[in-house]
C-alpha cells in the first residue's frame, strides 16, 4: 500500500511479437496492432469490457487517420461505445505514461479500471510533402481561371519533390536538431565509451533475448498475431522477429558509425531496431483485481517523471529512477530486476556509469552518494531493445510487463523499469511482488 | 386516350383476392395537401404493419386517383409511405399464391396494370398536368418499385434499410405491372436484363447510379425534397439514357447481340426449367420498340400463365416457408430468443474455419480455437482473403471488412472463452473427443452459454450425456461449403430446451442461414434423405448403368448437381463414412454399396484428391475434365446388367423415390414438425429443384397415390428385390402408406 492509498495492480499483461519495421508487419496500421492486443487481453480475463472506465493508449506516431488512437484501439477491441478512450504522448514513453496516467486516475478516485496499451506501426510512418509542395498544391486547388492555372503550374520545381520522412524528422529534437543518434554520440564522448565495450553489449543483447526466447521466457508475454497483408500467409509470428541467432563481434565490427561518421562508435548493430509492436495491460486497484477474479502480475511500488539536457536525454533513467526510488523508499540495491530500454548500447552503459558515480549524484541528483552499482546480472536479463526492437510507443508498457513476469521467474521482490526519452526527460517505476 | 374504357374495366375487379382482415374501402390510402397544388398521396394500411399493395390497397388507390384527376388546382403530386422507410413491400404473395385461374390472373395484373398507367398519364412524362413524384424508402421491391416506376421522378431514402428492384423472376414470374417495359425505357436495355433477370434489390447508392432512382437523400428529408421537386421549386434531372437509346435499345443489331448474350446465359443457368427469365429476357429487349400500350397487354399475357403455373406456386411456397422458419427465432411465449454477440468455434477444420469466418463477417465477435496453430492460421487467412474478396467487389465497406477482421480472435490455448454466449465445436467425427471437448468447455463458459455440436453423424443426446446442463447443448449441423449452403440443421438433442432452440435459430438467421429444427436421428433429415439417394445412384451404376447417364438424368430433374458428382464433391470417405452410420442405425435398407471401396483404399477421395469417381482438373475452376471417368472405379466383369439401358425417368425414380420412401419414414417420426419444413430443408440443404417446391411437393405434385404405385413397382424389380434391403428400402411408409 502507497501513501497515496490504494494499491494498484498490472491485473494483466500480454503483448504481440515486435517486428523488425518494414518486414512482417508492413501491412499493419496501429489500430489493427492495438485493438489485436486488447482484445486478446479482454478475452483472456475475461471481463466485461463495459466494466472498463477507459481506454488509454500510448503512441508516438499515430496515423493521420487514427489521431485519436485510444479510441479507435477500444472500438476495434471490442470494447462498448459508452466507454470513451484516449491517446497520450511522452515519445519513447508513451506506452509508459499510459500506466501511470491509469495510476494517477485511480489514486484520484476517477476510475479503477483501464485498459493500457502501447501501440506503434514504424513502418506506417509516412513521407510528407514539404512545404514548398503543399503550398504549390494549395495554389493549385485555388487557381480558378485558366490564368491562374496556368501561373500555378508554372510554380512548380524539382525540390518539391524532396519527402520529409516522418520517421527521422520523428527521431529529431526539435529543439536542438539533434537526431537521436546524436545524443548518444555526446555521451560516447562524456564517458569516454569504447566501440568495443557497445557491441560487446550488444551482441550480449542477442545472446540473452535468444537463450530466453529458446528457454519459452518470452511465451509468458507473447500471443502469436497473424499480420495484415500477404505475410499473413505465411502464419503466425510467435517471436520477435530482431534476435539474431548469429550476432558476433566481427559482424558487429564490420559496421560503420551511423550518425557520426568517421569517428563515432554508435551503429545499426548497437542501437535498438526501428520496429512495430503493441502491449496491453490491465491496470486496476487489488481489491477490484479480486473482484474480478484476477491474479495481478505485479503492483505499481511508485514512479516518476523527470527532465535533463536535451542533448544527452540517454541519462534520463537515472534521474527518474532516483526520483522513483527515493517514493518508493528503496535503494537501488532493493532492486533485483532492472529493466533499462536498450535505445543505445551506448547511452545505457553511460546510464549504467551515471548510476555508480558518486560525482554524477553529488552534481546532478543532489546526493552525497552515487545510487548504486546497476550489475549485469540483474539487468535486461532477457536482452533488451537491441535485440527485441523498440516500437517507440509500445516499449514503456513492454518494459513494466517484462519486469512483471522477471519478478515471478527470478523470485524477486522489486524491480525497476526505466527508459530514456528523445527531448530530455526519463521515466522510471518500480514494481513488487504481490503475494500469491 | 380511352381512359374511361380504362376506368370501366378496373372496376369490374373480382374482389375474391380481397385480404380477409381488409378494412373498409378508403382507409387504405389518405390524400394530404400540405400546401396549394400539392397532394401528397401515403399508402397506410391500417391492417398491415408494412404496407402490401393488396386488393384492399389497390381498390383504395383506384379511388383516390378518382379524386386527384378531379382536382383541377392540382400541379404536383408525391406518394409515399407512412413512414420515410416503409413504403410498400410490393404485390400480395398470397393473392399472387391463390389464383389458379388464368382469367383471374389477367384480371389481377390488369387492374395494377391500369391503376399505375392512370399515374403515368397524370404525370408530365405521359403528357399529364402532375409532376409526380414517388417518395420510397426502407424494402421497395416489385410492385412498389412498378408503382414508382409510373412516377416522372423517383426519389429514394438514403439508408441501409432501403433496397429497390424487381425481384420478381426469383418467384418464377415477371414483373407483371409494367416493370418489364418502364425499366428498359428508363434505364436501357442491358441494365434492365440485369436487373430483373437477377432480380437483385439494390442498395441506395447503386440504384442512383444506375439511373434506377433519380434522387437520393436522407430519410428525414424524404417528404420535404419529394415536395419541392414535385413543386418545381428543387431541380432534378430524370435519368435519361440520352444517345445510347439509339445506339443500343433501339439498334437491332447491337440488342440481338444482348439477346443471344443473355439467353444463352440464361439457358446455361436455368437447363430450360425456368420459363420466367425467358419471358421477361423477351418483354425487356422489345420494349423500346413497343408503344405502352401494346406492351402493357402483351406483359400482361406472358405473366399470367406463370402466376398460375406450378412452379411460382412452388416458389412462392418455398418463400412462404422461409419466412416461416423465421418465427424459430421465437419463443413458445412469442418473445424473441436473446442474439449471440460473442461465440466461439472449436476446430479449425474447413467447417470450423468456414463457420468462424462468417460468424465474424456477419457482425458475431469469434474466437476460434485448434490445437495446431497452422490451422487456425489456414482459416485465419483464409478469412481474411474472402472479407478482402467482398470488399474487392463492394459487397461491404472498407471500415466493415476491417471490422470483420478484427472481430476473428484464434488461440491454440483454451483461454478466452469465457464471455462466449455460444461455442460451437467441429472437432473429429468421435464421440469421446466431442464429448472431451464440451466437457471442457462447459466449466469455462457461463452455465447458460449453449455449447453447440456441429456434427453429422453422431447423436447429440450422445454428446450431451455427462455434460452439466445438458439442456443448452444443441445439433448446429452446418453444410459444406459453410459460406454457400444456405440451410442449418438445428438439432433438437433429448434434453434441450427450447430457448436455446430459438437461440441458435436467432443466430442461424442472423448470420444469414435458413434454420429447420429436426429432431436427433441419425443423419438428421437431409443426410438421411441422401444416404439412400446417393447409393441408389451406385446400385444403379453396379447394375450397369453410366455415372454421366445418371448424373445428366438428376441434372435434367433439376438437382444442382448429379450424385456422382456430389459424391465427388463431398469426398468419397466421407460419404461412406455417413453411410455406414446409416446403416448402424437403420439396418438393411441402407446397406450400403461396396462399389467406392477400392478408390478409397487408393486414397482416390474424390474433388478434393483430383481424382475420385471422374477425374478432376482442379486448375480450371474445378470443371469437369470432359467426359473423364476414373478408370479405377470399374465394374467386376461378368455378371448382371439390369440397369444398361434404363430410361432417364427411371434412373430419376430409381433415386429420388428412394429418398421419398425415407422421407416418408421421417414424416411419420416427426423428424421435422411440417412437410413444409421437409420441403425446406431439402431444397436448400441439398439443392433440390426449387421449381418443384421441395421433396414433399414433389411427391403430392406426382399424387401420393402414383408415388406409393411405383414405389411398389421398384420394389419388385430384379435389379432391387434381389440385393439385401432393396425392397425395403422402396416400402411405403407413413403417409405413403396410407395415401
Amino acid at each position: 500500500m502507497d501513501s497515496r492509498g490504494k494499491r494498484i495492480v498490472l491485473a494483466a499483461g500480454l503483448r504481440l511479437p515486435q517486428v523488425r519495421a518494414g518486414g512482417a508487419f508492413g501491412a499493419e496500421d496501429t489500430g489493427h496492432l492495438g485493438a489485436s492486443a486488447a482484445r486478446e487481453l479482454l478475452a483472456r480475463t475475461g471481463i466485461d469490457p463495459a466494466e472498463l472506465d477507459e481506454v488509454i493508449v500510448g503512441s508516438v506516431g499515430p496515423p493521420h487517420d487514427q489521431a485519436n488512437i485510444g479510441r479507435v484501439v477500444g472500438l476495434r477491441a471490442g470494447v462498448p461505445e459508452s466507454v470513451p478512450g484516449y491517446t497520450v504522448g511522452r515519445n519513447c514513453a508513451s506506452g509508459m505514461q499510459a500506466v501511470t496516467e491509469a495510476a494517477t486516475r485511480i489514486h484520484a478516485g476517477n476510475g479503477d479500471l483501464f485498459m493500457c496499451v502501447g501501440a506503434e506501426a514504424m513502418s506506417a510512418y509516412p513521407l510528407h510533402f514539404n512545404q514548398r509542395a503543399t503550398r504549390f498544391f494549395g495554389k493549385l486547388a485555388g487557381a480558378r481561371s485558366l490564368g491562374q492555372k496556368l501561373s500555378a503550374i508554372g510554380s512548380w520545381r524539382p525540390a518539391m519533390l524532396a519527402p520529409r520522412i516522418a520517421l527521422i524528422e520523428g527521431l529529431t529534437d526539435p529543439t536542438n536538431g539533434m537526431i537521436m543518434g546524436k545524443t548518444a554520440e555526446r555521451l560516447v564522448r562524456d564517458y569516454g565509451i569504447s566501440r568495443e565495450e557497445v557491441d560487446a553489449f550488444a551482441l550480449e543483447s542477442h545472446q540473452r533475448a535468444k537463450k530466453a526466447r529458446d528457454a519459452g521466457r518470452f511465451a509468458r508475454e507473447i500471443v502469436p498475431f497473424m499480420p495484415l497483408g500477404k505475410n499473413g500467409k505465411k502464419g503466425s509470428l510467435l517471436h520477435d522477429d530482431g534476435i539474431r541467432d548469429n550476432q558476433s563481434m566481427t559482424a558487429l565490427g564490420r559496421m560503420r558509425p551511423y550518425f557520426d561518421k568517421p569517428d563515432g562508435v554508435v551503429t545499426v548493430g548497437n542501437a535498438c531496431g526501428i520496429s512495430d509492436g503493441a502491449t496491453a495491460l490491465l491496470i486496476t486497484t487489488e481489491e477490484r483485481a479480486a473482484e474480478l477474479g484476477l491474479k495481478p502480475l505485479a503492483a505499481i511500488r511508485s514512479w516518476a517523471w523527470t527532465g535533463c539536457d536535451p542533448a544527452r536525454m540517454g541519462l534520463g533513467p537515472v534521474y527518474s529512477s532516483a526520483q522513483a526510488l527515493e517514493h518508493a523508499g528503496c535503494e537501488l540495491d532493493d532492486m533485483g530486476i532492472i529493466e533499462i530500454n536498450e535505445a543505445f548500447a551506448a547511452q545505457v552503459i553511460a546510464c549504467r556509469r551515471a548510476f555508480s558515480s558518486d560525482e554524477f549524484a553529488q552534481k546532478k541528483l543532489g546526493r552525497s552518494q552515487a545510487l548504486g552499482h546497476v550489475s549485469p546480472e540483474r539487468m535486461n536479463k532477457n536482452g533488451g531493445a537491441i535485440a527485441l526492437g523498440h516500437p517507440v510507443g509500445a516499449t514503456g508498457a513492454r518494459l513494466l510487463l517484462t519486469v512483471a513476469h522477471e519478478l515471478e521467474v527470478s523470485d524477486q521482490e522489486l524491480g525497476l523499469a526505466t527508459l530514456c526519452i528523445g527531448g530530455g526527460q526519463g521515466g522510471a517505476v518500480v514494481l513488487e511482488r504481490v503475494a500469491a | 386516350m380511352s381512359t374511361d374504357i380504362d376506368r370501366e374495366k378496373s372496376m369490374e375487379l373480382p374482389d375474391l383476392h380481397m385480404p380477409d382482415d381488409a378494412p373498409l374501402a378508403g382507409t387504405c390510402i389518405r390524400i394530404d395537401h400540405p400546401e396549394q397544388g400539392l397532394a401528397v398521396l401515403v399508402l397506410d394500411p391500417p391492417h398491415r404493419k408494412k404496407a402490401v399493395l393488396d386488393m384492399a390497397l389497390m381498390r383504395d388507390l383506384v379511388s383516390a386517383l378518382d379524386e386527384i384527376e378531379r382536382d383541377e388546382r392540382l400541379r404536383a403530386l408525391v406518394i409515399t409511405g407512412r413512414e420515410p422507410l416503409n413504403f410498400a413491400v410490393g404485390a400480395d404473395v398470397k393473392a399472387i399464391e391463390a389464383v389458379d385461374d388464368n382469367d383471374q390472373a389477367l384480371a389481377l395484373i390488369r387492374f395494377g396494370q391500369l391503376a399505375f398507367e392512370r399515374i403515368a398519364k397524370l404525370s408530365r412524362h405521359g403528357g399529364g398536368r402532375l409532376l409526380t413524384v414517388a417518395a420510397v424508402g426502407g424494402p421497395v421491391p416489385g410492385g412498389a418499385y412498378e408503382l414508382s416506376l409510373a412516377c416522372d421522378r423517383i426519389v429514394l431514402a438514403d439508408d441501409p434499410a432501403s433496397r429497390i428492384g424487381l425481384p420478381e423472376v426469383k418467384l418464377g414470374i415477371i414483373p407483371g405491372w409494367g416493370g418489364t417495359q418502364r425499366l428498359p425505357r428508363r434505364i436501357g436495355v442491358p441494365r434492365a436484363l440485369n436487373a430483373i433477370l437477377t432480380g437483385r434489390l439494390f442498395k441506395p447508392s447503386a440504384a442512383k447510379k444506375l439511373g434506377m432512382v433519380d434522387r437520393l437523400t436522407h430519410p428525414e428529408y424524404l417528404l420535404r425534397i419529394a415536395s419541392d421537386i414535385a413543386l418545381g421549386r428543387m431541380k432534378c434531372r430524370r435519368a435519361d439514357r440520352g444517345i445510347w437509346r439509339w445506339l443500343i435499345d433501339r439498334n437491332p443489331l447491337a440488342i440481338n447481340i444482348i439477346k443471344s448474350q443473355a439467353e444463352k446465359s440464361v439457358r446455361r443457368e436455368t437447363r430450360g426449367q425456368y420459363p420466367a427469365p425467358f419471358a421477361a429476357l423477351a418483354m425487356v429487349v422489345r420494349a423500346p420498340k413497343l408503344s405502352m400500350d401494346a406492351g402493357l397487354l402483351e406483359e400482361a399475357e406472358r405473366v399470367t400463365p406463370l402466376i398460375t403455373g406450378s412452379i411460382t406456386k412452388s416458389l412462392v411456397g418455398l418463400f412462404g416457408r422461409s419466412e416461416e422458419a423465421k418465427k424459430l427465432a421465437q419463443l413458445p411465449s412469442g418473445e424473441r430468443a436473446a442474439g449471440i454477440g460473442r461465440a466461439g468455434v472449436i476446430g479449425a477444420g474447413v467447417m470450423g474455419g468456414g463457420i468462424a469466418s462468417l460468424f465474424a463477417e456477419k457482425g458475431v465477435a469469434t474466437r476460434l480455437r485448434d490445437l495446431d496453430q497452422a490451422a487456425v492460421d489456414a482459416s485465419v487467412y483464409g478469412h481474411r482473403v474472402q472479407i478482402d474478396k467482398l470488399k474487392k467487389k463492394r459487397r461491404i465497406k472498407k471500415h466493415e471488412a476491417v471490422a470483420a477482421i478484427d472481430r476473428l480472435e484464434f488461440t491454440t490455448e483454451p483461454v478466452g472463452f469465457s464471455r462466449c454466449e455460444l461455442v460451437i465445436e467441429a472437432v473429429a467425427e468421435k464421440l469421446a473427443i466431442k464429448q472431451a471437448v464440451l466437457g471442457e468447455l462447459a466449466s469455462a463458459v457461463a452455465e447458460d452459454a449453449i455449447l453447440a455440436t456441429n456434427t453429422s453423424s453422431l447423436s447429440v443426446t450422445a454428446i450431451a450425456e455427462g455434460v452439466p446442463h445438458p439442456e443448452r447443448v444443441v445439433g448446429m449441423h452446418f453444410f459444406n461449403p459453410v459460406r454457400r449452403m444456405p440451410l442449418i440443421e438445428i438439432v433438437r438433442g433429448e434434453a434441450t430446451s427450447d430457448d436455446v432452440v430459438a437461440r441458435t435459430a436467432r443466430l442461424a438467421l442472423a448470420i444469414g442461414k435458413t434454420p429447420v429444427v429436426v429432431k436427433d436421428v441419425a443423419g438428421f433429415l437431409v443426410n438421411r434423405l441422401l444416404g439412400p439417394y446417393l447409393d441408389e445412384a451406385l446400385r444403379l451404376w453396379e447394375g450397369g448403368a453410366d455415372p454421366v447417364a445418371v448424373d445428366e438424368a438428376l441434372l435434367d430433374f433439376g438437382m444442382p448437381m448429379g450424385p456422382f458428382e456430389l459424391l465427388d464433391e463431398v469426398g468419397l470417405d466421407i460419404a461412406a463414412h455417413a453411410a455406414d452410420s446409416l446403416q448402424a442405425a437403420y439396418g438393411e435398407r441402407m446397406t450400403k454399396s461396396d462399389s467406392l471401396s477400392a478408390l478409397i483404399e487408393a486414397g482416390e477421395l474424390g474433388k478434393k484428391t483430383g481424382r475420385g469417381i471422374y477425374l478432376w482438373n482442379p486448375g480450371k475452376r474445378d470443371r469437369l475434365v470432359k467426359g473423364d471417368r476414373n478408370p479405377r472405379f470399374s465394374r467386376p466383369t461378368g455378371g448382371k446388367r439390369p440397369d444398361a439401358h434404363l430410361a432417364a425417368h427411371e434412373m430419376i425414380d430409381r433415386c429420388v423415390l428412394a429418398m421419398l420412401a425415407e422421407a416418408a419414414r421421417c414424416l411419420e417420426e416427426d423428424v421435422v414438425a411440417t412437410r413444409g419444413e421437409l420441403d425446406l430443408a431439402t431444397v436448400f440443404g441439398m439443392g433440390f429443384a426449387p421449381f418443384r417446391g421441395g421433396l414433399w411437393s414433389y411427391a403430392e405434385a406426382r399424387g401420393l397415390a402414383d408415388v406409393r404405385k411405383r414405389l411398389e413397382e421398384l420394389a419388385r424389380s430384379p435389379a432391387v428385390a434381389e440385393r439385401t434391403g432393396g425392397a425395403e428400402r422402396f416400402s411405403p411408409h407413413g403417409p405413403l402408406a396410407s395415401s
